[in-house]
């Protein structure tokens, strides 16, 4: 059954706002329309919908002559009408709720990208910076992985033979990849200080990688060399007439010089030492060892689908890349293609617990998820977070934990299904294939079991 | 439900003699006025004169509800007046007007118990078995009496 949600309000807040939702309640009940009313009058806000009711709901009255917070509705059909004609016509307004086209199931990639840029508007500081120099660093990290993926194509030791195309192709992405981590640095400081970061930030994530730094190295690098760009700017103060050196000249000589002797000599070594130990530990990693870092990363991918916890998960498999590992890579994108499978999954095999917007909607998320945008479940999770969120998470973890079990690896950070069929792209393509899939059922099963059905009335 | 010390014998007019929607509204005033609900009577007159001119408050079924919200309102009050003759408010339906509960709300009055009786009465307004009832009252005590039954 339908269910339509009315909010009614006026100035006064003693009579129109009431006898509106007294009108609705009593036109509801005549035609058997399941209907509940919020009122915001003089004595407040009562009958306050949840955010789970605004998602199952097929439409919203507002009938209102002030504000009632519309923005809540975003995406839903609503019906918007001055609060005495809520008095006048109750049943005509009703039926034009009822017969408002359910949000539609496009509608829901519109959410995602006001999801995401939401997010993006709400980054500050640190992870702000953070995530420019990520974004920045991802389309070489594509190019780099994928043209060496190609490589391979031309037998596994193509890239060692001079003058084939496979060798030209494994320098091409070699190139790429050696302006990674100087461009996350570059991009970091950049996000911190605007242009006068840039060059620090750019030579600091160049030490970072001849120094065995690493990807840690290079974030470290970025922070230094943008905070010192910043700090400068505002210190140095010159005459007029010689302000003009300030950007060109002073802050950059400075800002690398304090950047790269720190990198040197005091950050260089002992971020050196984490990553190589990082890397040996990971590159000798038990199956024990293996399936709980796969576990870990799954359900932090799943966490915030797409917020600070998956991001972190992201770049630090991004970031190994860069040190020739490849397996947690494979474990993230695969943990973050089966939130929005799962719930696809799920609107399938258990229709009766989800409203038919969010059905419409399962087909979108579909999309999104083998195009791992594992934001695409974000609309579900506001619904009913507390059985969602679990769900998925447990479902990315089973992911994740079966990726690095079956030792399956990616060298390309995004693409989703996409990458699949490219050539070498993905090592132990069957079984990573495997443990998507059964991440997906994992979480469609579990939504099934904790979900409940919708109520009737 | 207790309606006593919101609905005074001084604010009760039945009937009221008056065919003009400003005289109905002026006289019930008066009403309030004299049964001390109101600090500023010319405020209170304002506020709800503007509320009119934002849309009538004409509901429709031949009842009207003038209402303001103003620091003129003392302590909160309530006025009814059956009119002799059926009366223009520019209802919500277009039909005259036969019945007129006037409210005054204080500036600050949230929370108030007064409220919820003024908001109850008016949810009971859209019930029509109610309006017959109402429409049927002969004298206070019949009025009071109808009331009480919210």
């Amino acid at each position: 059954m339908k269910k339509i949600l009315a909010v009614t309000a006026c100035p006064t807040g003693v009579a129109h706002t009431y006898m509106a939702a007294e009108s609705l309640i009593k036109a509801a009940k005549a035609n058997d329309i399941s209907l509940k009313v919020e009122t915001r009058g003089a004595v407040g806000v009562e009958n306050e919908f949840t955010d789970q009711e605004i998602a199952e709901a097929h439409a919203i009255i507002v009938a209102a002559d002030t504000d009632v917070l519309e923005s809540r509705f975003e995406g839903k059909p609503v019906v918007k009408v001055p609060v005495a004609q809520a008095i006048k016509n109750p049943a005509g307004l009703l039926e034009e709720a009822l017969n408002k086209e359910a949000a539609a199931p496009a509608d829901l990639g519109k959410q995602v990208e006001e999801a995401k840029a939401k997010r993006s508007a709400s980054r500050t500081g640190a992870y702000k910076h953070l995530m420019t120099g990520v974004s920045a660093m991802l389309p070489l990290v594509v190019a780099g992985g994928l043209l060496i993926a190609f490589s391979f194509f031309f037998g596994i030791d193509a890239g060692a033979e001079e003058g084939t195309i496979g060798a030209a192709l494994s320098t091409i992405g070699g190139a790429a990849f050696t302006l990674m981590i100087p461009i996350l640095a570059g991009f970091i400081a950049f996000s911190i200080a605007e242009k006068p970061g840039m060059a620090p930030g750019l030579i600091g994530g160049a030490l970072a990688a001849s120094t065995g730094a690493g990807f840690l190295g290079g974030i470290a690098a970025g922070f230094i060399a943008g905070y010192t760009a910043k700090y400068l700017k505002q210190f140095i103060k010159l005459p007029r007439n010689l302000e003009g050196l300030k950007p060109i000249m002073l802050i950059p000589l400075l800002a690398s010089a304090i950047t790269g002797l720190l990198m040197v000599y005091v950050v260089g070594k002992p971020v050196g030492a984490a990553m190589t130990g990082l890397t040996n530990w990971l590159t000798s990693l038990g199956s024990t060892n293996a399936i709980l870092l796969g576990l870990l990363l799954g359900a932090m991918m799943a966490f915030d689908m797409g917020g600070p916890l998956n991001k972190a998960a992201y770049t630090f498999a991004v970031g190994l890349l860069a040190s020739d590992i490849y397996g947690p890579m494979a474990a993230v994108m695969a943990a973050g293609m089966t939130p929005p499978l799962g719930l696809w999954l799920a609107t399938l095999i258990a229709k009766n617990k989800f409203t038919k917007e969010e059905v419409d909607a399962g087909k979108a998320a579909s999309v999104l998820g083998i195009s791992f945008i594992t934001e695409g479940a974000i609309p579900f999770a506001a619904g009913d977070p507390l059985r969602v969120i679990p769900s998925i998470m447990v479902g990315s973890a089973v992911t994740g934990a079966l990726s690095m079990f079956f030792g399956a690896t990616l060298r390309a950070p995004h693409g989703g299904i996409f990458v699949l069929p490219i050539p070498n792209a993905v090592g132990q393509l069957g079984m990573y294939f495997l443990a998507i899939v059964i991440g997906t059922v994992v979480t469609a099963l579990m939504l099934a079991l904790l979900k409940k059905p919708l109520v009737k009335n | 439900m207790n309606i006593q010390g919101l609905l005074h014998e001084q604010s009760i007019f039945i009937p009221l003699q008056a065919n003009e929607k400003n005289a109905v509204i002026e006289a019930m005033i008066d009403g309030l006025q004299a049964a001390g609900c109101l600090s500023d009577k010319q405020a209170y007159l304002d506020a709800v004169l503007t509320r009119e001119q934002t849309g009538s408050t004409g509901i429709g079924f031949g009842v009207a509800i003038p209402h303001g919200k103003s620091s003129g309102v003392s302590q909160a009050g309530l006025a009814f007046a059956k009119l002799s003759e059926p009366t223009d408010w520019q209802s919500l339906d277009g039909e005259p007007v036969k019945a007129v509960f006037m409210i005054a709300v204080p500036e600050e009055a949230a929370g108030n118990d007064h409220l919820k009786i003024l908001i109850a009465l008016s949810r009971k307004l859209i019930d029509s078995e109610f309006r017959e009832q109402l429409m049927a009252v002969q004298n206070a005590s019949q009025l009071t009496a109808l009331l009480e039954t919210i």
